[in-house]
């Protein structure tokens, strides 16, 4: 068992990890966050998704021992989040779900679109969800959520937010962290 | 395109759903997120081979206590889903692999850890002793003498042969037209995000075996482990919590399920299995699996003059509980006619064993297979006698005026135009401009082709229906409770489930339609056998017909009892009061449900003498008019590209349109069409649980099995149609796998349409880049030899 300190959603956390324990199951298994789902352990379903120092990363392919030091934010931890609130609010009116097991990645992989692309048109929108599978709802919803919310909200408001900055997640990457979260499979910022 | 949908929150509004916000915020409660007090976890060891007598299975030593066998089940009954129809092999489906093994991922060994990760490592250390046997893989070659058998005792590897044997030999003889053609459909894996889960622990206060599973049926998972366990039903809840997507696949008794019910009796502790995804693509693969021969005979104009027909269904080992090796040719024999009129038909089904997983009903249930053979089959007549494929598609519908029609098959099709779907599918496409374009050619030297598919879909199959089909589980009158809470709210208790197709939501509009209620103070409650009335559950497109007919006629019931307490405290006669915006009106004013409800349950001195002692709370069955289902219907549009280097075929857009009746709440029918659809794009291009010939799978993740995305899934448009149907309550069909049932055939047909210059076809699914090229291939080795 190998002790390490994170941050999940804000707060510090301390645990001890077997050194094969895969983030995901960390989360779910003993912080009781089981808002991020495992649909493959594979890394291809997205279904894990969460933010690892604030870049989308697959929960299943990073091993938790990996994340000491790191920040990461789970579907949990968005309360207060205009630009989330806003993701859900079109997600319900748009019928972006239906049993909702992708929902939490999707979300995750949305909402770090959104800042990173706020210009992105329906061909790029689906280009950058194509790492997140859906089963259920042939993606029409889920694509027409993130157009609305691109159409409605002003680009400076997907900006990171001045505190967002100031958060540790906003940190300019240490050399050894750019290579482990490459080696996790992190999306590099566009 | 303006969004369809009516004003207010009862049927037919476009009604946002009520289970969105748990789900948005990751607070879903699926069975892998339930936590207990001494959870341990399960991981079955699985054959690696497709076929072998088990020799010896053995636990590591100072392990024995943690890995359990067959012989270990002691007085665990296998599963057996008997049939009633005739000549039937019923095949004994064991909890752990007994005997023999019969497929790659069949269950050997129970392995116990405090996590996965130590059971996994438990079943690691396990030691098999297997004698291998020949596997027989594919299904036409486990028809031949002297393929291996699956089951010894049977003789040969067949659970059914079954037979309409209409008069064909004349039409035969005096057809002007012939066309041949074979099919093919690949096994899939329905793959839903979620995979299956099971949780099991022993209540003492009630002294229940309770069992928490992602399951759509519920009621009939505690039938069928009574069953094998040995247990009275009374012993045993069952809970479903949220289910990640079921398809099908959630709809029979997995023997994962008995195996972990089994072991929290034995050790009095809770234990779970969750499926990864590896093992839910292998032993999981288990759908769609079909082979058409086709021969049909036509007029010089492509009018359908006869169609005779060989369906082969590759079954695999064993055969499910309860819904039988059978279920699928049943269909398929039934529903190859599909939309059209057939004067003549003759149809041949052989559910065939082989050393694969054991067949499931997967969304559309053999209809996607019969709709491709059917579809494709509509399209070689048109090419054969030169006309136009949707030309001859339409003249061979069954015309509105027609309707109600018996089909040669005995379907009822009880309402609807189908013509007058294909007619706007074909303008909403712009056929016209696409054929134009196809006459213009392509820069990039594709070629484009358009492709249309009619289909009914009998959703919410008749007691009789189902009887027909021999099952063992056949449901009846589907019951509802409502009642009103002491402050004016409603629950709902239903025994169907909501699997993400939104019950939630429909159901409380159902009910807010009748009593008014606003839907935001409707609870529906259901995924607990101890909580809700008996229902088979959640298959067949038959829960909003079923679970809704329910809900609206137990309403109703209620309506007249609220009325009846209104009209007392109004001082008024019941005849002169109505319900309305969550109020009973009378001639000189009005009172809220909730002073009625608190009048019932807590000022009862202020009741009527009369009054009714159901009080407010009713439970009302419900079957529809008619025993022959409700039969929604839809024309799928599909334009492709397809490049003849490559192979490659990139969907240009779709279009559906589809009538399923009374539409409860368009968004959420787009949301079951638009999904069904992308999963309808799966078969057709992309998905295959490919196997090799010692049958092992070669499809064992999600890089091998492809899964459509969001650049494989085209903007899909709909259109509605909506002709009630005149036998169920408020004309509600089901809609919940047609979206499923049209793409592959749909897709095919434009591929062969783009490909129709080079004379090749295809025939079979997925239409991968390399049975592109292969047809291209073919067709040019044909004409070279000609």
């Amino acid at each position: 068992m190998i002790p390490i300190t994170l941050t999940v959603n804000g707060r510090r956390v301390e645990a001890t990890v077997e050194p094969r324990t895969h983030l995901a199951d960390f989360l779910r298994e003993q912080q009781r966050l089981t808002g991020t789902h495992l649909g493959c352990e594979q890394g291809v379903c997205g279904a894990c998704t969460i933010l690892l120092d604030g870049v989308p990363a697959r929960a299943c392919l990073a091993f938790a021992v990996a994340c000491d030091g790191a920040e990461i934010r789970t579907v949990e931890g968005f309360d207060g989040d205009p630009l989330m609130a806003r993701l859900r609010e079109a997600f319900s009116a748009e019928h972006a779900l239906q049993c909702g097991f992708c929902t939490p990645g999707m979300l995750i992989s949305a909402y770090d679109l959104i800042r990173r692309l706020p210009e992105a048109d329906e061909a790029r929108i689906r280009r950058e969800l194509s790492g997140n599978l859906c089963r259920c709802t042939g993606y029409v919803g889920i694509v027409a959520a993130v157009q609305r919310v691109l159409a409605e909200v002003p680009k400076a408001a997907t900006a990171p937010s001045p505190a967002a900055e100031a958060s540790p997640s906003a940190r300019a990457d240490t050399p050894l962290w750019g290579k482990i979260k490459t080696a996790l499979g992190a999306k590099p910022k566009a | 395109m303006q969004a369809h949908g009516k004003p207010g929150t009862g049927i037919g509004a476009r009604l946002r759903r009520k289970e969105d916000a748990r789900f948005l915020a990751g607070k879903g409660n699926y069975v892998s997120d339930i936590a207990m007090p001494g959870l341990m976890d399960v991981a079955f060891l699985r054959s690696p081979v497709a076929h072998a007598r088990i020799r010896a299975v053995t636990a590591p030593a100072g392990a024995e206590d943690r890995v359990f066998r067959a012989e270990d089940l002691g007085g665990v009954k296998p599963m057996q889903a008997q049939s009633g129809i005739p000549g039937y092999r019923a095949s004994d489906y064991p909890i752990l692999a007994t005997g023999k093994v019969r497929f790659v991922g069949e269950a050997l060994a129970m392995c116990l850890g405090r996590n996965r990760a130590e059971a996994e490592d438990l079943a690691g250390e396990v030691t098999l002793d297997l004698e291998e046997l020949p596997p027989v893989v594919d299904m036409l070659a486990a028809r031949r003498a002297g393929a291996p058998l699956v089951h010894e005792h049977w003789g040969d590897n067949l659970f059914l042969t079954t037979a309409v044997d209409g008069r064909i030999d004349e039409v035969a003889r005096t057809a002007p037209v012939v066309v041949k053609r074979e099919y093919r459909m690949a096994r899939q894996c329905m793959s839903p995000l979620e995979g299956k889960g099971v949780l099991a622990y022993w209540d003492d206060r009630h002294g229940q075996l309770v069992v928490v599973t992602s399951t759509q049926v519920p009621h009939i998972i505690r039938t069928g482990l009574a069953e094998c366990l040995g247990l009275e039903q009374r012993l045993i809840r069952v809970i479903a919590p949220d289910v990640g997507g079921g398809f099908g696949y959630k709809c029979v008794l997995q023997p994962e399920e008995v195996a972990v019910a089994w072991l929290a009796m034995k050790r009095r502790h809770p234990v779970r299995w969750i499926e990864d995804r590896r093992e839910h693509l292998t032993a999981g693969a288990n759908a769609r699996q079909h082979h058409y021969l086709v021969t049909a005979y036509a007029d010089r104009r492509g009018k359908l003059l006869g169609l005779d027909a060989e369906v082969s269904v590759d079954v695999g080992a064993y055969s499910v509980w309860p819904f039988t090796a059978c279920l699928e040719a049943a269909q398929a024999g039934g529903n190859l006619p599909g939309p059209y009129v057939v004067p003549a038909y003759r149809c041949k089904t052989y559910s065939i064993a082989t050393n694969k997983p054991p067949f499931c009903p997967y969304r559309g249930v053999a209809r996607p297979g019969v709709c491709f053979a059917i579809e494709l089959t509509i399209d070689a007549i048109a090419r054969a006698v030169g006309r136009e494929p949707a030309e001859v598609r339409a003249e061979n519908l069954v015309p509105a005026s027609a309707m109600p029609y018996n089909n040669i098959t005995n379907k009822h099709y009880d309402s609807g135009d189908y013509p007058k779907s294909l007619r706007m599918a074909m303008e909403a496409i712009d056929f016209a401009g696409i054929r134009a374009r196809q006459r213009r050619g392509e820069a990039d030297g594709r070629r484009i082709g358009i492709g249309f598919s009619t289909y009914t879909e009998q959703s919410a199959h008749g007691t009789k229906v189902f009887a027909s089909w021999g099952i063992p589980i056949v449901p009846g009158y589907e019951q509802a409770t409502v009642r009103l809470t002491p402050d004016g709210g409603l629950e709902i208790r239903v025994g169907t489930q909501s699997i993400g197709q939104g019950l939630e939501t429909t159901l409380a509009q159902v009910a807010s339609e009748i009593l008014t209620i606003d839907p935001a103070r409707i609870n529906v409650v259901h995924g607990d056998t101890a909580l809700t009335p008996y229902s088979t559950g959640a298959y067949a497109s038959r829960s909003m017909v079923m679970a809704g007919g329910a809900v609206s006629r137990s309403s109703t019931v209620l309506a007249g009892r609220i009325a009846r307490i209104g009209a007392h405290l109004m001082q008024c006669r019941t005849e002169e009061v109505r319900l309305a915006e969550g109020r009973v009106f009378g001639p000189a004013g009005d009172v809220s449900l909730e002073e009625i409800a608190k009048v019932w349950y807590l000022r009862p001195d202020q009741l009527p003498e009369d009054v009714d002692l159901g009080g407010l709370e009713a439970t009302v069955g419900y079957r529809p008019k008619v025993d022959t289902g409700a039969f929604s219907y839809a024309t799928h549009a599909a334009v492709v590209a397809v490049d003849p280097e490559t192979g490659v075929t990139q969907i240009l857009d779709y279009v559906i349109v589809e009538d399923c009746g009374t539409l409860v709440n368009p968004m959420i029918v787009e949301g079951q069409a638009f999904g069904g659809a992308a999963q309808g794009i799966g078969t057709a291009l992309y998905e295959e649980s490919s196997y090799d010939e010692a049958g092992q799978p070669l499809a064992s993740t999600l890089i091998d099995y492809l899964l459509p995305g969001t650049t494989e899934v085209p903007a899909m448009r709909m259109q509605h149609i909506e002709t009630p149907s005149p036998y169920t309550e408020h004309g509600i069909k089901g809609v919940g796998e047609g979206g499923a049932i049209a793409p592959p055939a749909a897709i095919v047909n434009a591929i062969n349409d783009a490909l129709a210059p080079l004379g090749a076809e295809l025939g079979e699914t997925p239409a991968t880049p390399r049975r592109v090229l292969a047809a291209i291939l073919a067709a040019s080795e044909r004409q070279a030899a000609e």
